[in-house]
């Protein structure tokens, strides 16, 4: 088939283009990873005491996840698309870790002074992360899928924002079963777990994300 | 110019002058000239598009052309995946930004992709012959015939597409002929496309 004829082919009943078509394969994929972070979270670790409704800690957690997922989707939608540029999604996901950060360290100076490491370890600084990578796992699945439907030119971005993105449907999952108090912790240990669920996202993105 | 012209007559009555498929156009120039058809294409416009791919086709040709010194056989077959490509991620093209970085993002990414399979493939193979760009202005062939790939499809997609992209038919019309709804006409359409493009990448 000669080109022209190609082109004629494809222009033939082309027919308008569908509107948003990050925003339409990636919602889903991100209500139905949270649902499934939630679900798993609940029923196999187990959920918070209702105490923690009435404490900062839990909001603090779940405004954290929520707000790193909205900046790495909108990351991951940019880099869905080719030729656009991602930098400002980057720039907002900064400063989100960065006010985490902050509050953070402002609630550990706030510490006496003896209970600081204590408050920043917490009872389960060395499983927290890797229970927020476990639960990112189909989240990151499914965005992948979703991305793998869009046109992503720079697969090890696009997987390691999606990994992102993940990690942190993983971590509101988390938020949902974690006791911990410490705004020090969720800055520290959610961060580590959101990081590593990036991290698999730019170790498997280059190979899920060939087109 | 020739094939241009004399094959595309009926989609494309409101072609300019001849210049305007001159590949060394500025960017600029050739954003102007895309994005003047392209919004109208990405609305249903076919004559647009066709211009649009057009537009694109010459400058992918030249693109390719210009990076492909060492496999000049490659030029045409790329061109035709890229064409591909782009249509069914088309949807991907952000209206509010340029399109010429939107090609051209698909474009480097379909030639850094040949680049790193064949370098893989043909590590072994020195180009011998540097001086073939004075053959490269023009159309060549390509090797790989799409309607041979087309008939390795499902049968499904393939009828769909031989109705509504090769035969013509409206989607209502192809629909009323098959038997199969519109909506699930439209579906097979755009996977088989998909398909396609598949195909042509991992061609050998």
């Amino acid at each position: 088939m000669k080109t022209d004829e190609l082109i004629a082919m494809l222009a033939r009943g082309a027919g308008p283009v569908p509107r948003a078509p990050a925003a339409r394969r990636l919602l889903p994929a991100v209500v139905a990873g949270t649902a499934l972070a939630a679900v798993a979270s609940i029923t196999v670790l187990g959920i918070v005491p209702a105490s923690m409704l009435h404490g900062a800690a839990l909001w603090a957690k779940l405004a954290y996840a929520a707000l790193a997922a909205a900046a790495a989707g909108w990351g991951v939608a940019r880099l869905a698309r080719p030729g656009a540029s991602d930098a400002t999604a980057w720039r907002a996901l900064a400063g989100v870790v960065a006010v985490m950060a902050l509050a953070g360290a402002l609630d550990a100076m706030a510490a006496p002074r003896g209970e600081r490491v204590a408050g920043l370890l917490g009872h389960s600084w060395s499983t927290c992360p890797w229970s927020v990578l476990a639960l990112s796992v189909p989240a990151l699945a499914l965005a992948l899928w979703a991305l793998r439907g869009l046109a992503p030119t720079r697969p090890l971005r696009a997987g390691f924002a999606a990994g992102v993105l993940a990690g942190a449907v993983g971590a509101l999952g988390y938020a949902l079963t974690c006791p911990e108090q410490s705004l020090g912790f969720v800055a520290i240990w959610y961060t580590l777990g959101i990081g590593l669920a990036g991290a698999l996202g730019a170790l498997v993105g280059p190979r899920a994300l060939r087109w | 110019m020739r094939f241009f012209l004399a094959e595309c007559a009926p989609a494309c009555n409101h072609l300019a002058a001849a210049d305007e498929m001159d590949p060394e156009v500025p960017q600029f120039e050739f954003e102007a000239r895309l994005k003047a058809v392209w919004l109208h294409a990405q609305a249903g416009d076919e004559a647009a598009y066709h211009r649009a791919l057009m537009l694109i086709a010459t400058r992918l040709r030249a693109y390719f052309a210009r990076r492909l010194r060492a496999w000049p056989d490659e030029v045409e077959d790329l061109v035709q995946e890229t064409l591909l490509a782009l249509h069914v991620h088309r949807a991907t093209c952000d209206p509010n930004g340029p399109v010429s970085a939107w090609v051209h993002a698909i474009a480097r990414h379909k030639l850094v992709d040949l680049w790193r399979r064949r370098g893989r493939r043909e590590a072994l193979h020195d180009p011998l012959d540097e001086s073939l760009e004075s053959t490269l202005a023009d159309e060549q062939p390509a090797r790989h015939d799409l309607r041979v790939l087309l008939a390795t499809l499902p049968d499904a997609q393939r009828r769909a597409i031989e109705l509504i992209k090769i035969d013509g038919l409206s989607v209502a019309e192809a629909s009323a002929r098959s038997g199969v709804s519109v909506s699930a006409l439209k579906v097979q359409v755009h996977r088989g496309l998909r398909k396609l493009a598949a195909l042509v990448r991992d061609r050998p």
